[in-house]
């Protein structure tokens, strides 16, 4: 049976997800992606595809996006990170509803994508080149307040009436933001949900800019963390809809572009 | 940090220390030689005929030959100076806007951080007084027309050069404005040709203005390639032809680009075309790309766009209108002249831009233009804050634009790139479902 590879190399994972000709997710994977993007992508592969019990020559059609994917090599094609989003979110997000408006987080970007009433995407914003009020930021602050990533979620619900201010969503400024907020003997718990509305009103602020339609769409690996979540939803005065496995929308879209190229490349042999 | 420790010693790499002249002259040629590899490389089917110019940037910047001698040099730091003027002296224009990053960052301490990347980098230029293709300046002229250019001209004497300020007004359509733009170019005539020493007069400049127009005419016929259905020629080869006219020998340059002219017009013939079948058509305006910060450009078309049409500094505004001569006197030639530069001026520092909407709106038209990319210069506010009128403006034709904020800086591949092949995988889906109604 053919299946269809999407890989999304981004600038701290590596997302892989694997579909059968229903478009059905037969295995997904995330990854660290270091610093040798390709090596790691390739590897990672090759477990993710030895986990599931097929070899590489079952997947037909391979697509990459994200940062690193002019450097897989192996791809067919290369598709933006934009574009691969949007596939992914239209049959994550099946089950909210017609999508709209996807806001993506991720190691260094953040993004707000545009949908129309057929999931194509008619505009997007990303942040400009720092990694102010990404994942990164959010490294950057949990490592400075010494606790895990992880544990930014529950921090968050435990925090005491208004919330922190931090001005400035920079990774660098805010880290001596934080330790000055540490120095007037404010708790951990104010400051990462200062953080995190502080991260949802910049977010918010770039996705007024694309337009705020029907249901909007939250992921990538900062998705996870719940107290991120609440503050956007707080923010934005509405519910987002989050998908089971935020990480990997982008590597489905890039799965699914994958499929829809293998039909393409096969039709067109056959016309030729 | 380890604690309770003895110091640690120093240890030291026995080394020269480069020439910062000779530092900074390599690390130019560097960047130049960067981009004009991938500009003949990276993509399939080059003109031949192109090959003058790259060479010629080559030879002006990676090994750093001097092109005009025994004329007189006027620089210009902005397309206002009018050509027209300085070639009916006899003397040689060149346009000292500059476009390298190396130059930014030298040019950097002279500005506030966040401030235009041109106005930096020929600043950075300036100071290096070195300036590629020139072998002496013997003037200098700096118009009055944004902030950051008005407020660099003193930066620029206190390095030590003897600048020719002129004047610039902020309105166009009023009558005041153009009679004293009017007086601000009968004034800089008289002024050159005392302080050059050379005369001026109905002859010279007639021919000047010919020489000129006959430049402007072989743009024009190359742009009408552009219009077709299958283009022959890519946007980023035009920059680097408009770009070699702010320092080439005048006739030389109409001469090659005549070459290209019929090399591309042979291809049209053929059928053969410089882009995709489904290559997106684009119109690009804002900040002008001056070599080598053509990235932009570069990365439209590597993204399978194709760049049909453009409004900027750099290229179609230096070639769009005309001077238009009622009667072959002196007093109404120099007028005619200085009536090109504001009339047809579709610069953001203006109180009211409607003839840059009409531009664009003409040009969307007349080339069948799918999205508009619109670049601005980090810190350059009047690009940045017109960007919303024509945001709204292409809202209405229902033409996709994409804005992007940049510098010089080559380390911004990844994000930018992302953004310009989405731009692009946007614009194709869209083809597509209009294709099938």
């Amino acid at each position: 049976m053919p299946y269809y590879a999407g890989i999304d190399i981004g600038s701290t994972a590596i997302k892989i997800v694997i579909i059968d000709k229903d478009a059905n997710i037969v295995g997904q994977k995330v990854s660290g992606s270091g610093s040798m993007f390709y090596k790691y992508a390739k590897e990672s592969l090759a477990q993710l595809v030895q986990d599931i019990g097929i070899t590489l020559n079952d997947i037909v059609y391979i697509v990459s996006t994200g940062y690193g994917r002019k450097l897989f090599k192996e791809a067919d094609e290369t598709i933006s990170e934009i574009t691969a989003n949007a596939f992914g979110a239209v049959k994550a997000g099946e089950s909210f509803g017609t999508i709209r408006t996807i806001i993506n987080i991720g190691g260094q970007d953040s993004k707000a994508i545009g949908l129309d009433e057929h999931g194509h995407v008619v505009n997007f914003a990303m942040n400009d080149r720092c990694a102010a009020g990404t994942g990164k930021f959010l490294d950057v602050a949990a490592a400075k307040l010494e606790i895990d990533v992880e544990e930014l979620g529950e921090c968050h619900f435990n925090a005491s009436g208004t919330p922190l201010s931090i001005n400035s969503t920079c990774a660098v400024f805010a880290e001596s933001e934080i330790i000055g907020l540490l120095g007037n003997e404010h708790s951990k718990e104010d400051i990462v949900a200062g953080i995190h509305f502080s991260i949802a009103k910049r977010i918010i602020r770039l996705a007024k800019k694309v337009g705020l339609n029907g249901v909007i769409y939250f992921d990538g690996g900062p998705a996870l963390n719940a107290g991120l979540v609440a503050a956007i939803e707080d923010e934005l005065g509405c519910e987002l809809a989050i998908p089971e496995y935020p990480q990997i929308t982008t590597a489905l879209g890039a799965a699914i572009l994958a499929k829809e190229g293998y039909s393409y490349s096969v039709s067109k042999e056959l016309q030729e | 940090m380890k604690q309770n420790e003895q110091p640690e010693k120093a240890t030291r790499r026995v080394r020269k220390v480069e020439d910062p002249k000779a530092r900074h002259q390599r690390h130019e040629a560097m960047e130049a030689l960067k981009m004009l590899d991938a500009l003949r490389h990276d993509f399939s089917k080059p003109l031949s005929s192109m090959d003058y110019f790259y060479e010629l940037f080559e030879k002006v910047y990676c090994r750093r030959e001097k092109l005009h001698s025994a004329k007189p040099m006027v620089g210009t730091l902005c397309i206002q100076i009018p050509y027209e003027i300085i070639y009916a002296m006899d003397a040689v224009p060149v346009r000292l806007c500059n476009g390298f990053h190396t130059n930014e960052q030298s040019g950097g301490e002279f500005m506030p951080a966040k401030s235009c990347s041109l106005v930096k980098a020929t600043l950075g230029m300036l100071k290096q007084e070195d300036i590629p293709g020139v072998d002496k300046l013997d003037y200098l002229v700096h118009p009055t027309t944004c902030d950051q250019k008005t407020k660099s001209i003193s930066m620029v004497e206190e390095i030590g050069y003897d600048v020719y300020h002129m004047e610039f007004p902020r309105v166009k359509e009023s009558e005041e404005s153009r009679e004293y733009w009017r007086r601000t170019i009968r004034k800089f005539t008289k002024d050159l040709s005392k302080d050059l020493g050379r005369k001026i007069n109905r002859r010279s400049l007639k021919s000047a203005i010919q020489k000129v127009g006959k430049a402007q005419l072989a743009y024009h016929r190359l742009n009408e390639l552009r219009k077709l259905k299958s283009v022959p020629i890519l946007g980023k080869d035009i920059f680097l032809i408009t770009n070699a006219f702010f320092f080439d020998d005048i006739e030389r340059w109409t001469e090659m680009t005549l070459a290209v002219c019929s090399e591309a017009e042979a291809r049209v013939k053929e059928g053969t075309s410089a882009a995709g079948k489904r290559s997106p058509r684009i119109l690009y305006t804002g900040s002008p790309p001056i070599f080598p910060n053509l990235k932009l450009p570069y990365m439209i078309e590597q993204a399978d766009g194709v760049i049909v049409a453009d409004e900027s500094c750099s290229a179609n505004r230096l070639f769009n209108d005309m001077v238009s001569v009622d009667e072959w006197f002196m007093y109404d030639m120099v007028d005619a002249v200085a009536d090109r530069y504001l009339k047809g001026c579709t610069c953001p520092i203006f109180t009211k831009n409607d003839d840059r909407k009409r531009r664009l709106k003409e040009l969307i038209e007349s080339y069948n233009v799918d999205g508009v990319v619109y670049q601005s210069f980090a810190g350059c506010q009047v690009y940045e804050m017109e960007q919303r009128s024509i945001q709204q403006q292409m809202e209405a034709l229902g033409i996709p634009m994409l804005y992007v904020e940049t510098d010089y800086s080559p380390g911004q591949g990844g994000q930018l790139s992302t953004r310009i092949e989405a731009f692009m995988e946007s614009l194709k889906v869209k083809n597509r479902r209009k294709q099938e109604g």
